[in-house]
């Protein structure tokens, strides 16, 4: 066999695991990230039958982002910190628990993760399931049994490390970074061996070459030339602060080997105090998961004064663009312009906004580059840059992924519809606080609604319908081969929605704010299922602290730009499981 | 008195020092505490029960200067009303609201993640951030909150 044939089956295969079709081995279902099943059984026409078969409590309050795992009739739920993992037995009445494991996680990391102690998710992988702790930690637990098989520091709590991300593994190296953008980290991908956790590589995304892991005549921006890019892009020593964070969600094409990721926002938020492209923060990185090797990168938003991270989900799927087929990535940024990338290359081949945007007119695609409007630079020298859209948190939040149907072509995703003001002002990087320097009160943008389901046309780079929504919409996509597409509100519905034309189909009320992403699965019983977690928090405990309701000594004042959104939900974690 | 002179002066010595000096068990009694810039808290506790600026505005201004230079706000947010960290405006207290159980908290930090100032921080300027925040007004909503 060739090399390249065997990496094909190995792609085309969960690494080593006996999921089945039907089943959820992964965060984005597939090594794409297209979160699309091709199960059937609900469809527009019934999809208003969908009715709740199972519900349970987590027993944790943080923002349950992130989504289960089905694989062989059993379901693997990772709470926020502290990160317990349950494995329910789908194949008896009640789904009761298989085995629970609870680890110890160092309870300090509730003060370094910037935006509530979520998790993302496990990853299931070789009769392992491998997921992140909080506080700096990657464990591998057997799937049949919970026994901790390995457990293995990655990151540092005390440089403001921490480890909500969901690995990706591939090849039998467990791929994880660090969150801490808002911390001043150096950011980091690293690589691990499957079979023991052993640190195989690590690759920074800011640095000299050496570090960076580009290498001369492999190493190949589409845009970009020169060597020690990551290091000329920034002032002597800043660089070794700079943030670069990896916490979205990861993806890989077998035929190319080439391991995707988006890394965060350059720190601190005060643009003036870090001169240069600042490479390679809000960027995409194609790396070789073997060795971490870079092969190119691409970086969205150049010298990012607004925080736009671009570590939202890279799809990968084939394409017509501009009359030929493409094999393409497909990103949809902070910044609020959704990409069309050559995955080989890097190449922008569209870019187009799916929110307001009026940080910058259009995206050039002969250099790659944003045609920036100077009114809207920010920085402590410039005072308060008012009505900058879109805001920090995104057109589209990174921690709520896109799905991608190859039924329709068409991708699907929440979206926010909301500006900010920014006032920089200078920050002073003390180790394990925050490093922010950046005040960016939000309000709503054109027409009022803060949110949008909508479809996307990543060939044409053209919105085909939009469902607006009171709320920003937080929740992640999925969508299935009956052509329903999935997604929560922050209110508190779930919702069925026809991926066609958009129609809302059926909708329930699950009882807290859904920021987690919703799965399908086929149960023991044959029958398609689908589940969701719920439970308002991420960026929204900080947002609307006034959800909140476990902590007497903490009681917050609405806020301005959501002040009823407490009358609609409360913080709760929940799995909750509909079919028909 | 601008105390960022003398807070980057602190910072500097701190940064140059840290690492070395980081061992949880030198303060830490219950649980280990992540210590801000790395700098453990001297050992030796002061034992101080009552605030010397408590009231005092021009050491309360003094202490909100803190609470930026400090990165007291990318925790706890702007005016101190609650982000990841606790509201410290709504006049309830994890540690108890005492003048010296607020100070405890800054200096030798609390676990969940509330680093030690003590290695940064003389007493004194953790008592200015006392005064700060003894001085804000809590919401006028709590403990009830309406909607019609």
């Amino acid at each position: 066999m060739t090399r390249l044939t065997v990496l094909i089956l190995l792609g085309a295969l969960p690494v080593g695991g006996a999921a089945q079709r039907g089943d959820w081995p992964m965060p984005g279902k597939d090594f794409a990230a297209t979160r699309y099943s091709d199960l059937s059984e609900i469809t527009g026409a019934n999809a208003g039958r969908l009715r709740p078969v199972w519900t349970f409590s987590t027993g944790v309050l943080g923002g349950h982002e992130g989504q289960p795992l089905v694989v062989e009739n059993t379901m693997y739920v990772v709470t926020p910190y502290p990160n317990v993992l349950y494995a329910f037995d789908l194949t008896r009445e009640g789904y009761p628990l298989k085995w629970k494991y609870r680890p110890a996680v160092d309870p300090n990391a509730l003060g370094i993760a910037c935006c509530d102690a979520v998790n993302r998710g496990a990853f299931y992988a070789d009769g392992k399931i491998v997921y992140n702790l909080l506080d700096g930690h990657t464990v591998a637990v057997a799937a049949a049994t919970g026994k901790e098989l390995w457990k293995t520091r990655i990151a540092d709590l005390a440089q403001g490390e921490t480890t909500p991300v969901a690995p990706l593994v591939v090849k039998h190296r467990v791929i994880v970074g660090a969150s801490g953008g808002e911390f001043g980290i150096h950011g980091w991908l690293k690589g691990l061996d499957l079979e023991t956790g052993r640190l195989v590589w690590t690759a920074y995304n800011i640095g000299p070459d050496s570090e960076v892991l580009a290498k001369p005549g492999i190493f190949q921006p589409f845009y970009d030339r020169g060597a020690e890019l990551a290091l000329t892009t920034w002032p002597a020593e800043v660089w070794k602060n700079g943030g670069a964070p990896v916490w979205g969600w990861m993806s890989y094409d077998p035929a190319l080997d080439l391991l995707y990721y988006g890394t965060g926002n350059p720190a601190p938020y005060n643009p003036e105090q870090r001169a240069g492209d600042n490479k390679w923060t809000a960027s995409v990185l194609a790396r070789r998961p073997d060795d971490g090797t870079l092969v190119w990168a691409y970086q969205f938003t150049p010298h990012d004064s607004w925080d736009y991270d671009a570590a939202s989900e890279m799809i990968l799927a084939d394409l017509v663009v501009g009359g030929r087929p493409r094999k393409v990535l497909v990103h949809f940024d902070k910044n609020g312009f959704a990409y069309t990338l050559d995955r080989a290359t890097g190449e922008v081949l569209v870019a187009q906004p799916f929110v307001d945007v009026n940080w910058a007119k259009r995206v050039d695609v002969a250099t790659g580059r944003p045609v920036v409007d100077s009114t809207k630079l920010t920085g402590a020298s410039r005072g308060n840059v008012k009505h900058v859209c879109p805001t920090l948190e995104g057109g589209k939040s990174p921690a709520s992924p896109a799905a991608y149907s190859p039924r329709t072509r068409l991708f699907y995703l929440a979206t926010n519809n909301m500006c900010m003001d920014y006032q920089a002002t200078q920050a002073t990087r003390i180790a394990g606080t925050p490093f922010i320097g950046a005040n960016t009160p939000y309000h709503a943008g054109r027409g009022g609604y803060m949110g949008a389901f909508i479809a996307w046309d990543a060939g044409a780079g053209k919105k085909v319908w939009q469902t607006t929504e009171p709320y920003p919409v937080w929740s992640g996509a999925l969508v299935t081969a009956g052509d329903v597409a999935f997604y929560g509100t922050l209110d508190g519905w779930f919702k069925a929605a026809d991926a066609r034309t958009g129609k809302v189909l059926w909708r329930f009320k699950v009882g807290s704010g859904v920021v987690g992403n919703p799965i399908t699965y086929t149960g023991a019983d044959g029958k398609q299922y689908v589940a969701v977690y719920v439970g308002i928090g991420g960026d929204w405990f900080l947002l609307a602290g006034d959800v909140r309701s476990d902590d007497p000594a903490d009681v917050r004042a609405p806020a301005d730009f959501v002040p009823d959104i407490a009358r609609h939900t409360s913080q709760g974690g929940i799995v909750w499981i509909f079919a028909l | 008195m601008d105390l960022r002179p003398v807070v980057a002066l602190l910072f500097v010595t701190a940064a140059c020092g840290g690492r070395e000096a980081a061992r949880p068990s030198d303060v830490a009694r219950e649980e280990p505490r992540v210590f801000a810039g790395g700098v453990a808290p001297p050992a030796g506790a002061p034992q101080v029960d009552k605030n010397p600026f408590r009231g005092d505005r021009q050491s309360a201004a003094e202490g909100e200067r803190t609470f930026g230079v400090m990165n007291c706000d990318g925790c706890h947010g702007g005016g101190a009303a609650g982000w990841v960290g606790p509201s410290l405006r709504d006049g309830r207290w994890r540690y108890g609201g005492s003048d010296g159980a607020i100070f405890q908290s800054v200096y030798y930090g609390r676990p969940h993640g509330m680093p030690a100032y003590g290695g940064l921080l003389p007493p004194g300027a953790v008592w200015k951030l006392v005064t700060y925040l003894q001085l804000l007004e809590p919401p006028a909503n709590a403990p009830t909150q309406s909607w019609r």
